[in-house]
């Protein structure tokens, strides 16, 4: 019994230094490249890897290289351009969508819900070849606005499936209750569905926006000038360019991340929600 | 003048004629209204995904190169873009090893490290739980092309990271070794840049996944004397069998038709065709070759490819719920 105590709390002291060490290697594993690319770019020094794991001092001059220099601003601002035109036009698209297939109870539903489910798996590889036939077409070949256009159609359905969760989940009820107050169905939309779904409005529009800040083959396909680059093709123009200047690849890696990054936390619950639980809920 | 007097009749016609089908307007409406708020969205996905996924299918039985693309005319060749295709060594003994091999690995890689990362934080407290899932998200967000690039610097042939640590080490000479030439370490990079950017979604999937199975399953286990890996092999596999399959199956969906995270890598733009897979290669030949129509064969073969596991997928999904 004197024995046994001391053993059964060494063995769980073990324990939880083994479980320590296990946290200490998963953090480690998966914070250190957004740290390493963070660290590399504010390093007054970023000659070799080991000058930049732990800087002497930092500064932000390659932040600042990077933006007004060799004119990183200019992608950003093309991105931010796209980026809002894909949220407005697929929330909007998505919502409509969402409350016809999560509300009304009508023929070919459920064909459409499949359709929209398998479209998410076509490999962009397959359609780019097609898509960039159809964009030079209409003459939208190095403009924005074509990009854009293709991205609303990217990001619609992952946005349907989410949206569709978040419309089912506003009780009838409540629909109901406007109705009886003499509410037509687009006053109910509007003043009733609409608020309690803004939300899932809001989470839909982060991954829209996403979606289309980190596109890379279509905008590599389709643009071909300089000043119409989104941050994804221009870091790669960027790369061509530098490529011994790591400080400043990662100072402007770092600057296309970071809103990435800021929206992504916010909506992390939803995500993993609704790639599996949107799909499997009725 | 007389204009206005024309008009009135038929105005009032038409005031007057909706009594016998004002019974059935409201209805017709009223069926019509999903279809009108679909209608946006179908148009849009129907004209910018279906459609050209039917031109895909149709330009790779053409001979359709760069003359095609300025004069939009094209010479129907049947199924003779396949045929190369298939006969065409560098498909079986490069293009597909890669893309298979490095999915299976990339995919055993993520299910397995992901769910190991579930068991550990199974383990933890709420507080420390919530923090570390943070953490691991902030990897899961890195875009993929900036990621890349972090891992490409990180393995820089002359000045990285990794080298300098070998060097040091005395494990690898002071010449150092270009990975990114040879196809294993070139994949090894690739493979470790997927699984660090898909973990976090099977880990945080698992984990609430592990977060429903009752207490008392594992109880009883204890009781009958099962030790962890029996527990997790007779208690946690058989009840989380349709999230591993989820995960398994959508982490197989992606890391078939990786694209940034090879095109962007030193060679995998072309220059070394050794190290491309389906995706990159159908792209090259397409864009690089102007050789569109035996592109789409690929792109084609690769879509079969993933719709056969978005079958197996989608029963999974709905084995026992219907879709309703």
């Amino acid at each position: 019994m004197t024995t046994r105590a001391p053993r059964r709390r060494a063995r769980r002291t073990g324990h939880t230094l083994a479980k320590a060490l296990a946290v200490a290697g998963v953090l480690l594993f998966t914070l250190f490249p957004a740290y390493f690319m963070v660290v590399s770019a504010a390093s007054v020094r970023t000659t070799s890897g080991t000058d930049a794991l732990l800087p002497d001092a930092l500064t932000l001059d390659s932040f600042r290289y990077v933006l007004f220099d060799a004119g990183f601003l200019t992608y950003l601002g093309n991105s931010l351009y796209v980026a809002l035109v894909t949220v407005a036009g697929s929330s909007l698209l998505a919502l409509f969508a969402a409350v016809a297939v999560a509300r009304f109870r009508f023929r070919l539903r459920t064909t459409v819900l499949l359709m929209v489910l398998v479209v998410q798996m076509v490999p962009l590889e397959a359609l780019v070849i097609p898509l960039f036939l159809q964009v030079r077409d209409l003459q939208m070949l190095n403009t924005l606005l074509g990009l854009s256009i293709v991205y609303i159609a990217l990001s619609l359905p992952f946005a349907i499936w989410m949206l569709r969760g978040f419309v089912a989940a506003v009780p009838v009820d409540v629909e109901e209750a406007a109705y009886i107050d003499g509410a037509s169905w687009g006053r109910m939309f509007w003043s009733v569905l609409l608020p309690l779904v803004a939300p899932g409005l809001v989470a839909t529009a982060i991954f829209s926006f996403i979606t289309a800040w980190n596109e890379f083959i279509l905008a590599l396909t389709f643009l071909n000038e300089d000043d119409k680059f989104t941050v994804a093709v221009g870091l790669r123009q960027f790369y061509g360019q530098f490529t011994t200047d790591w400080a400043s690849v990662m100072a402007a890696s770092t600057v296309v991340t970071l809103p990435v990054m800021v929206f992504f936390l916010l909506v992390q619950r939803g995500l993993a929600a609704g790639l599996v639980q949107g799909a499997v809920k009725g | 003048m007389s204009g206005t007097v024309l008009t009135r009749p038929a105005a009032s016609a038409a005031g007057s004629a909706p009594p016998p089908r004002r019974r059935t307007l409201p209805r017709l409406r009223k069926q019509a209204r999903p279809w009108l708020l679909l209608a946006p969205a179908l148009l849009v996905i129907g004209t910018l995904l279906v459609y050209p996924l039917g031109r895909v299918v149709w330009l790779s039985v053409q001979d359709y190169g760069l003359r095609n693309v300025v004069s939009g005319e094209s010479d129907y060749i049947g199924a003779d873009n396949y045929v190369r295709l298939l006969s065409e060594p560098y498909l079986w003994q490069i293009a597909l090893p890669n893309t298979v091999v490095f999915a299976a690995a990339a995919v055993g890689g993520t299910v397995v490290f992901g769910t190991l990362v579930a068991l550990l934080l199974r383990t933890l407290g709420p507080v420390v739980r919530t923090i570390v899932i943070s953490c691991i998200m902030v990897a899961w967000a890195m875009p993929a092309v900036t990621g890349t690039y972090v891992w490409i610097w990180i393995f820089d042939v002359d000045r990285g990271i990794v080298r300098q640590a070998l060097v040091a080490l005395g494990l690898i000479g002071a010449d150092g070794v270009n990975w990114f030439t040879e196809r294993l370490t070139f994949y090894a990079i690739v493979t470790l840049n997927i699984v660090h950017h898909g973990f976090p979604f099977v880990a945080v999937t698992v984990l609430a996944g592990l977060l429903t199975v009752p207490r008392e399953l594992y109880e009883a286990a204890m009781l009958d004397g099962a030790g962890a890996w029996q527990r997790f092999r007779h208690v946690t596999l058989p009840t989380l069998r349709p999230v591993f399959a989820v995960v398994t199956i959508l982490s197989t969906i992606w890391d078939f038709k990786v694209f940034a995270q090879v095109y962007l890598m030193p060679g995998g733009s072309g220059s070394n065709m050794e190290v491309l897979n389906l995706g990159v290669w159908s792209y090259i030949r397409s864009f690089g070759r102007q050789e569109y129509g035996l592109g789409s064969a690929i792109a084609v073969m690769l879509t079969l490819m993933l719709l056969a596991i978005t079958i197996v997928y989608l029963r999974a999904l709905f084995r026992d719920e219907e879709l309703r």
